[in-house]
């Protein structure tokens, strides 16, 4: 018996054409037309995680340019690109080789453009003008504010707007269709819920859920989150509430080295964790918890180390507890 | 667990007990004397002499032989109208409850500022004037200007720098009690650099102590270094948190040979070791964080210029704690430098995993080790036999399947290779 190897299904069944796109209908023509007259401005597309944005330009570049687009595709992420030196040299290298192609442009997408500091993104720009006669730049963000005033001016806009309930529902379903899974309605509605409209993160819980053997139930898909999202946090910040400042800190170092998560990662659970209907606590507790994790959070883009920054977030959840009590 | 200070458990318990500094004995022996019989001449005395060499311990020992009760102020309650208010109540009015008398001391009165606390000064000349107990003041310098009216109205007693003799032979009879094997070649190096320092001397003695039993020159330093060197970490932290102002604080860190990183390191490692009181603690965090955010700017923006605000909010950690109180702290090495050097491999391993998930996935590292990772991990440690199929498409590694699949790391392998035996195949990208 041949064995068929596996990917992660959220590559598996990435739509692979714009017509394969099931969504963001209006952005989906616009792009189509790009492909038609075989020409494009530089783009920014903005919007919330797993909406499509990524998976857009890649269509987009198939369709322009067939199957083999990679050749003339170059696909960097800001996030792990370390400084726009490497992104310069990259892009040059790139832009300089001629490839003779279907169309006379090659495209550049920068992904987490809204991670890149205002000076890069300068230097971001000096470059799109630089290469404007062979290149397209399509520029991917979440926060298109956080984008420089002179890059959103150059660059024709496309808000990916959240996944609307019922086609992230359908495309579950389609997906579980297609690998012969078995799964309850009600289970499928809830990896809705708690995948916040990121279609990604719908896809990975489904394909775990499943992996657990037999059908996807309620039960699988909560399985699931909780041993994907790690306990770690809510007891940290429980320690943290109640005094035990070093406790709490042993627990940030652990999901930080251990699990490998930034401190904006860090911070963003805190954030919903104290919300969350588990954790019982004063209604005005939360929002002065809430309040500095937002100012812990502008202090991690400008700050050097992220241990130092969530400690201080830890010390003050100490004091809170005491004030209050808890 | 925490452990008194040597400078607690061995203070004099009588006069007698004071190493030297028989002069100034004598002369506050009998300046008590005079208040015990009838009116001294100067209701107040200015006990001043370099530090460590034995003021404080002086006016305990007296209280304590003579049954007298002490009424301690530190130099920074001096700031709160009402505490002063209290004392000199005290001082003014009531006998002593249980004892025959009081004595009230004043400690380290030059800490006061001329400008920001100008009412403390006149507040405890109020206090000599009304008050019907002995009052003792204490200084490093009493000829400070600020000091002079103070002066006129106080009996000066000099203390003399404590020679370096005495020092060893305080040493090694703590070394005595507390069991340690010493050599005097140790003691000599502690007591050099303490320069007449008793209570410097026996803070080294017990923190080189706290790592071994055996007190050798180079345990010794492998702790304590010179003086007219550079601080080591452990020193730098120990002078960093008795700093009392932020100037003191600073000319330390500066004169510490650590990098700024490692420094910030060092400091935050151990702010819980130092603060137990959460308000402390925080306020000790805070600042730290701010030095955080300026080397943030400086390394973002190359703009050094920044470095003195970054290490006055590091200095200010110093300055946290509400009531400055003396007690002693063991420092530890950073643990998240050596959690980070346990662990480097298997963050490498998560590293280029992430990388392989992010090039597949068209998404950054960070996102796959925070949105795809988890789920992966769910699906290794439950179905060995579907994870197999995953390891085979993505072209895992056995590091990256057994990061992945812990305990049932086994398991997946061998249907790996029940996998590769039978030739399937394998998806290939596109690219």
């Amino acid at each position: 018996m041949s064995v068929e190897a596996e990917l992660l299904w959220a590559e598996k069944y990435r739509p692979k054409t714009l017509d394969e796109m099931v969504n963001q209908e209006e952005i989906v023509s616009r792009l189509k037309q790009f492909v038609k007259t075989k020409n494009m401005p530089h783009c920014l597309f903005a919007g919330p995680p797993g909406t499509g944005k990524t998976t857009a330009a890649h269509c987009l570049a198939r369709d322009l340019y067939g199957p083999e687009y990679h050749r003339w595709f170059l696909e960097l992420n800001a996030s792990d690109a370390r400084g726009i030196e490497v992104i310069r040299t990259t892009v040059k290298e790139f832009a300089r080789s001629i490839v003779p192609g279907p169309v006379p442009f090659k495209i550049i997408v920068l992904d987490e453009a809204d991670n890149m500091t205002a000076d890069a993104q300068q230097a971001l720009r000096r470059l799109m003008e630089m290469y404007t006669s062979t290149c397209r730049f399509i520029l991917i963000a979440n926060y298109p504010s956080k984008i420089i005033e002179p890059i959103q001016s150059r660059t024709a806009f496309f808000r990916f707007t959240p996944l609307k309930p019922e086609d992230i529902i359908a495309r579950l379903k389609w997906i579980a269709e297609q690998e012969n899974v078995k799964y309850d309605e009600e289970a499928i509605k809830t990896i809705y819920e708690v995948s916040e409209g990121d279609l990604r993160r719908a896809i990975n819980i489904l394909q775990a859920a499943s992996a657990l053997g037999g059908r996807v139930t309620v039960e699988a898909v909560y399985k699931v989150i909780g041993r994907a999202h790690p306990k770690e946090i809510r007891e940290m910040i429980r320690l943290a509430l109640s005094g035990k400042f070093m406790e709490a800190r042993n627990k940030l170092r652990e999901v930080m080295i251990n699990y490998g998560l930034s401190g904006l990662d860090v911070v963003k659970q805190i954030h919903r964790e104290i919300f969350s209907s588990d954790m019982k606590l004063p209604e005005d507790l939360r929002v002065l918890i809430a309040d500095y994790a937002g100012e812990v959070q502008f202090r991690l883009v400008e700050g050097a180390d992220d241990e130092i920054q969530l400690s201080a977030f830890l010390a003050r959840l100490a004091l809170l507890g005491k004030k209050f009590r808890v | 667990m925490p452990e008194v200070p040597w400078i607690i458990k061995y203070r004099p318990k009588r006069v007698a007990e004071v190493v030297d500094q028989d002069e100034a004995k004598n002369e506050f022996i009998a300046w008590l004397n005079k208040w015990l019989v009838g009116k001294p001449d100067k209701k107040a005395a200015l006990l001043h002499g370099p530090p460590g060499c034995g003021k404080t311990s002086l006016v305990e020992a007296a209280a304590r032989e003579y049954k007298l009760e002490l009424i301690e102020m530190n130099a920074s309650d001096f700031r709160r109208k009402e505490d002063i208010n209290r004392i000199a109540k005290v001082a003014a009015t009531k006998a002593s409850l249980f004892s025959r008398g009081k004595i009230i001391l004043l400690d380290e009165v030059d800490g006061i500022s001329a400008t920001a606390d100008k009412g403390a000064l006149d507040a405890i000349l109020d206090l000599i004037n009304v008050t019907r107990h002995p009052i003792v003041l204490t200084a490093n310098d009493p000829w400070d200007p600020k000091l002079k009216t103070l002066r006129e109205n106080c009996k000066l007693i000099g203390f003399k720098r404590l020679p370096k003799k005495t020092v060893i032979s305080v040493l090694r009879m703590i070394c005595q009690r507390e069991g340690l094997i010493c050599e005097y070649a140790a003691l000599d190096y502690i007591a050099e650099r303490a320069e007449g320092d008793l209570r410097s001397a026996i803070n080294d003695l017990q923190a080189v102590a706290a790592t071994t039993k055996k007190i050798t020159l180079d345990a010794v330093k492998a702790v304590v270094y010179s003086r007219y060197r550079e601080y080591n970490p452990f020193e730098m932290l120990r002078k960093l948190f008795t700093s009392k102002y932020i100037w003191q604080a600073k000319s330390i860190l500066s004169s510490s040979n650590l990098d700024y990183d490692m420094m910030m390191q060092w400091i935050a490692e151990n702010l819980p070791n130092q603060y137990s009181d959460p308000e402390e603690l925080w306020r000790a965090y805070e600042a730290l964080a701010r030095a955080d955010q300026y080397m943030g700017r400086i390394i973002k923006t190359q703009s050094w210029d920044l470095l003195a605000y970054a290490m006055d909010m590091a200095a200010a950690v110093a300055v946290a704690q509400k009531k400055p109180t003396y007690k002693f702290v063991k420092y530890n090495f950073p643990q998240k430098i050596m959690l980070l050097a346990k662990t480097k491999e298997v963050r490498e391993v998560r590293d280029a995993l992430a990388k392989i998930i992010a090039s597949h996935l068209h998404i950054s590292s960070a996102t796959a080790k925070s949105e795809v990772i988890p789920y992966l991990k769910v699906i290794f440690e439950s179905n060995p036999k579907y994870a197999a199929r995953i390891a085979l498409g993505l072209n895992l590694t056995e590091s990256m399947i057994k990061y992945l699949a812990g305990n049932r790391f086994k398991e997946v392998l061998n249907y790996l290779k029940k996998y590769r035996g039978t030739g399937g195949s394998t998806h290939r990208r596109s690219k």
